[in-house]
């Protein structure tokens, strides 16, 4: 008998249970809410004053201490278009290896999936001296904005292949078979009905990629650079918002007041690009449910 | 879509290419992240009287300038410090001058430490402030990461051993010792004297400390007075020639004073 009470959901005891678990739940969730907004409102607080027009168009002055971010901000934006433009196709490419064409318990996809979890848990610092060793180094790019893009991309694309793999592994079998049995070729099936369907994760993937991608600043001092000129070309060292931040509030005494409105900048171009892809991801949605 | 991504990127690099033949000499100087904002700032004055000549800065740390420079890596290294024995091979030109002082949080009622005390508390051996005339509280130690060379000039200057030194707290650059030490009533640590001075000036909760009497300011370290100080030097694996050259004297003449004082540093008497 004295099992089954504990199951018993009238008893007072079981309802203040319920209760409790309940009201953790809430409190959990208020913390990790509570976490942002003080944030947030920390860095409108301090740096909402100094961000307009002129701060997002004119170059820095006095090592970062007053003028504006304009370069920064073109670097940045420059190297994440590097970053995203060399991962996705490279991230999509293996993730339909690993979902299409090798069997998940197979030997070849164990590997590059071990690899690919490892890779993802290799401190960005590392991921930086490796970039710098082999783009800037050994490949002679120098401290550039296509060593730091390039840098970038190996740092997200684990995150970017393993979402997209477990987008792709949720298309029902049925759908392939029926494609199958209609005589779509392999390659038709894939670009006609796998990519589609898995465009959300993909989406979800390098919408995770770029977050990581823009906050990143140990990856990116030893590839990307220092450098706060505007940039002219891919090959031209650029300093990231991220590491401009951290010189301002680490190395530059006086610049806090201009680290806290970067970072407000930062954190703005953050929402800007997820709104981005949650819209994306919302059209490619309702265009894959309306076209089946 | 995807092709015109792919249209894009290549063009991109064609148009960088393109650009980078046609750029003008480009000199690189990496080391000390003391030094790299301020040899930036003097780059893009440098930059301005001379349209044909591009000065790249990056940071690492003075043992990185010192290598990248010998290297030949880049053009020119930046080290917070004097050249070693060791490195006598290469060349190097002090730029600024830099102080650096023991700072303590303004609250602590401590107004002076001797120079025993001062290496007692680093080597552990006085662990409460209550030892040196201030109010009880166990003391945080705050020390400078290894590489870094206020950490080396530190210890030079009081003849310790970096692993002698019991710390509670690893700093990497100037703003966060005095950020830490800011923040925390019980703790020491050392830091640049003119980011201090402004810092203190900027009502941050620090203080700094005078040595063997001398006060820690400005004035002192350019007069010469002052014993803890360093020069901020620019290094090059040979006799610097050509640009570089002209790039070495520009940072040392009057024409950079203003920007030197800017970044809280002191200019060289020529």
């Amino acid at each position: 008998m004295r099992e089954s009470r504990a199951f018993d959901l009238s008893s007072p005891r079981a309802a203040w249970r319920d209760l409790s678990l309940q009201a953790a739940a809430w409190f959990a969730a208020a913390i990790v809410a509570g976490m942002f907004l003080w944030l947030l409102f920390d860095l409108l607080w301090h740096g909402a004053a100094r961000v307009d027009w002129t701060f997002l168009t004119t170059t820095p002055k006095s090592s970062g201490r007053s003028g504006g971010i304009a370069p920064i901000l073109a670097s940045t934006l420059l190297i994440l278009f590097v970053a995203i433009a060399v991962a996705a196709p490279l991230g999509l490419a293996t993730a339909v290896l690993l979902s299409e064409y090798t069997r998940r318990e197979g030997r070849l996809g164990q590997m590059i999936g071990l690899s690919l979890d490892v890779l993802a848990g290799v401190p960005s610092i590392v991921v930086g001296l490796f970039g710098n060793a082999f783009f800037c180094v050994w490949l002679g790019l120098g401290f550039s904005i296509l060593a730091g893009g390039l840098t970038l991309a190996c740092m997200i694309l684990p995150i970017l292949i393993r979402t997209t793999e477990s987008g792709l592994r949720q298309v029902p079998d049925e759908w392939r078979l029926s494609a199958e049995a209609l005589g779509m070729s392999r390659a038709t099936i894939l670009i006609h009905v796998l990519i589609p369907v898995a465009a959300p994760a993909l989406i979800a993937g390098l919408m995770l990629g770029i977050g990581r991608a823009m906050a990143e600043t140990a990856a990116l001092v030893f590839t990307s650079g220092y450098v706060d000129r505007m940039p002219a070309s891919f090959l031209d060292s650029g300093r990231a918002i991220s590491v401009h931040i951290y010189d301002l509030t680490m190395n530059v005494a006086g610049g806090d007041k201009n680290a806290y409105a970067s970072a407000l900048v930062l954190i703005a171009l953050l929402i800007i690009i997820n709104g981005i892809a949650v819209a994306l991801a919302d059209r490619a949605l309702t265009r894959r449910v309306s076209a089946a | 879509m995807l092709r015109l991504l792919a249209l894009t990127v290549c063009g991109g690099f064609l148009f960088g290419m393109s650009l980078t033949a046609n750029a003008a000499e480009k000199i690189v100087i990496t080391g000390s992240s003391t030094v790299a904002p301020l040899v930036a700032e003097i780059g893009k004055r440098f930059e301005e009287q001379n349209p044909d000549v591009r000065i790249d800065v990056q940071t690492g740390g003075s043992s990185r300038g010192i290598n990248d420079a010998r290297s030949g890596l880049a053009n020119i290294g930046m080290a917070s410090r004097s050249l070693k024995d060791e490195e006598k091979d290469l060349k190097g030109t002090a730029i600024a001058r830099d102080g650096i002082g023991i700072i303590l949080n303004a609250a602590n009622m401590v107004r002076s430490l001797t120079d025993q005390q001062i290496v007692d508390i680093f080597l552990g051996k006085i662990t409460d402030w209550s030892a040196v005339g201030g109010k009880a509280g166990p003391i945080t130690v705050v020390n400078k990461a290894d590489g870094r060379s206020t950490l080396e000039l530190f210890l030079n200057h009081f003849k310790l051993k970096a692993s002698d030194i019991k710390a509670q707290v690893i700093i990497g650059d100037n703003q966060q010792g005095i950020k830490t030490v800011a923040g925390n009533p019980n703790a020491i640590g050392y830091v640049s004297v003119g980011t201090a001075e402004f810092e203190a000036g900027q009502g941050t909760s620090v203080k700094l400390l005078s040595m063997n009497g001398i006060p820690a300011t400005v004035e002192n370290i350019q007069n010469g007075s002052f014993p803890l100080a360093r020069p901020l030097t620019l290094v090059t694996k040979d006799e610097p020639s050509g640009v570089v050259r002209a790039f070495i004297d520009f940072a040392q003449s009057a024409a950079v004073h203003d920007l030197v004082k800017e970044q809280f540093f002191v200019p060289v008497l020529p």
